[in-house]
């Protein structure tokens, strides 16, 4: 049996995956000492996890030093990296949505979009036939209308309250977002056996 | 943009060092005397090309392009590709001489680059064409001098997969109900979701035996052990035929194991009309390389014969190929001024012996001892040898 790595994202995400792996039957240690480690080894299963940021974690996947891998959809749809996407896990499920100041309406001639998301924001409007300025922020997108920075925002939406205690109200809802198993496309072919095993066992443990 | 520091090489772009271009080398002269000895003749074509021929008609994506404006406003790219070169002179010159034509070539391609680093932007490609045969045989020896190529390099872990656009393309007809279906479908192939292959299915709203078949079929069609496994999804048709007269053969030259059948492959480009296929290597998170039939390539020539062939990457190469180190023997001979002469005689003698001769002269060095230390052997040709 070969070594399998899988890229996974710290934090919750990583809870709800590794317990969904224990699920299936897989011999993982059920308290895994998260502090500051980079890499866990289990070697009864001949699996090594490396514990990556989530943007990251397609890249680790793409240039084959992990073969699968566990990553959002928002990061796959504004990477569009080179990986196989195998499973939709349902885990830490939202959605990507624009959003803005209650009863505004897009400047015409120059409308500006605040996004982490530049990629994603762009084939969106791109697809609606609007014409957009990105603007790349990395953190408190909402910040952006409220300042007049921008018209809308894209971001991701799970609960809607951040939206709300900003006083910003929800426009077009863009995409559905969940986990997904990925694969490099080389190990998807020469550990196809036990790729395939996994996301067959992971399948019967997916809500 | 900040200036350029003088070290600095535009994106993607990679000096070649003594050790990787001894490596390269010895790649090339391996493929070069396995092709050769199997009938393929190696020709070269330029580095430009037009973009409206050559360009458009060239697999890559537009953005990947390098692109340049000669004097009379002309669009030219460098070449990004080999296949399109080499269909462009099949039809225009060589195939009015002969048919079919077994061609190959080691050459360098040019893609820009669109992200990170660890892609280089000019990389050798090697590779065959067959031009001018339509038959399945073609195909088989396609395959069959890819297997083959690569166990030449030395390299025992390796997977082929192959599917076929005829199949597929069946497939997809069948179970939807429109082309516009068809064609989402084989978007979300062509970039390898199959999550997102199950969700437009439960989104078209197709009849249950329809949408169950697809399913079904997309959970089973990337890992099909034997042809038979795929009929059940197929009606009767020459596409299915092709593909098991195909595997026959390869099971006829004893390489089954490395042959693995992938019904859901398919290609952006729209001239890929037979088979098609994908080559992995342990040791490389990229494919080594892929090929197939591409029929079309050479109908938008204006040529009506069928082609089929395959590229592999020569970077990718590199990471998979065991090293095995060049066993010649290296001398430096170290002289003094007044021994010029007799240090050449000595070098002239040792080469003729097979050894890699280094003549140094001790003024020009600055540290004797590490350059000494690049060699197997030094030589000092000192007054005494005169005696």
């Amino acid at each position: 049996m070969s070594e399998l790595t899988i890229a996974m994202p710290k934090g919750r995400i990583f809870e709800e995956a590794y317990q969904m792996l224990i699920d299936a039957g897989f011999n993982l240690p059920e308290e895994v000492e998260m502090s500051r480690k980079l890499m866990i080894e289990i070697p009864e299963e001949k699996i090594r996890f490396i514990l990556a940021k989530p943007m990251d974690v397609p890249v680790y996947v793409e240039h084959g030093v992990a073969d699968i891998g566990i990553a959002g959809k928002d990061v796959l749809l504004e990477q569009r990296r080179n990986v196989h996407e195998l499973l939709d896990l349902k885990i830490s499920q939202c959605y990507i949505a624009s959003a803005g100041l209650p009863n505004t309406k897009m400047n015409e001639i120059a409308p500006r979009i605040a996004t982490k998301y530049p990629n994603i924001a762009m084939n969106y409007y791109k697809e609606i036939g609007e014409q957009v300025e990105i603007i790349e922020l990395n953190g408190s997108i909402e910040l952006a209308p409220m300042i007049g920075l921008a018209d809308r925002i894209v971001d991701i939406v799970s609960t809607g309250r951040t939206l709300k205690e900003n006083g910003l109200v929800e426009y077009e809802h863009i995409t559905d977002v969940s986990s997904r198993l990925i694969a490099n496309p080389v190990s998807y072919r020469m550990k196809s056996a036990r790729i395939q095993e996994l996301v067959f066992r992971l399948k019967k443990f997916v809500n | 943009m900040s200036s350029l520091k003088m070290f600095e090489k535009p994106l993607g772009m990679r000096d070649t060092f003594p050790i990787t271009y001894e490596k390269v080398e010895a790649i090339r002269q391996t493929g070069r005397d396995f092709l050769r000895a199997r009938g393929y003749d190696f020709i070269k074509t330029p580095s430009l090309e037009y973009f409206d021929t050559v360009g458009k008609a060239s697999a890559i994506y537009d953005a990947a392009l390098f692109k340049l404006v000669d004097s009379q406003g002309n669009t030219l790219v460098l070449r990004p590709d080999m296949t399109t070169p080499i269909a462009r002179v099949a039809t225009s010159k060589l195939l009015k001489e002969q048919i079919p034509l077994r061609l190959a070539y080691f050459a360098n391609v040019f893609r820009a680059q669109q992200t990170e680093g660890g892609r280089p932007a000019e990389f050798g490609q090697m590779g065959i064409e067959i031009i001018g045969d339509g038959t399945v045989f073609a195909d088989a020896e396609v395959i069959i001098t890819a297997i083959n190529l690569i166990q030449a390099f030395g390299i025992d872990s390796f997977k082929i997969t192959i599917g076929h656009a005829g199949v597929l393309n069946c497939i997809l007809k069948d179970y939807t109900e429109s082309a516009e279906q068809a064609d989402k479908l084989r978007t979300l192939l062509v970039e390898r979701n199959y999550v997102g292959f199950e969700e437009a299915v439960a989104a078209f709203d197709l009849p249950k035996t329809k949408s169950d078949a697809l399913l079904q079929f997309i959970n089973e069609a990337t890992n099909i052990g034997a042809i038979e496994d795929i009929e059940k999804y197929v009606r009767k048709n020459d596409a299915l035929e092709y593909m098991q007269q195909l595997m026959e053969l390869i099971s006829f030259a004893n390489l089954s194991q490395y042959v693995a059948l992938d019904f859901t492959l398919s290609s952006h480009m729209n001239y890929y009309t037979g088979m098609l296929f994908e080559v992995f290597a342990e040791g490389s998170g990229f494919a080594l390389g892929n090929g197939g039939r591409y029929d079309g390539l050479l109908h938008h020539f204006g040529s009506k014969v069928g082609a089929t062939g395959f590229g592999i990457r020569v970077d990718r190469l590199l990471e998979v190929v065991p090293s095995n180190k060049s066993a010649k023997q290296t001398v430096a001979i170290i002289f003094n001024d007044e021994q010029f002469t007799k240090a050449l005689e000595h070098a002239k003698k040792l080469r003729e012996e097979g050894k890699r001769v280094t003549l140094q002269a001790k003024k020009g060095l600055v540290d004797e001892e590490a350059f000494t230390k690049q060699f197997d052997t030094i030589v000092y040709v000192s007054q005494e040898d005169l005696a």
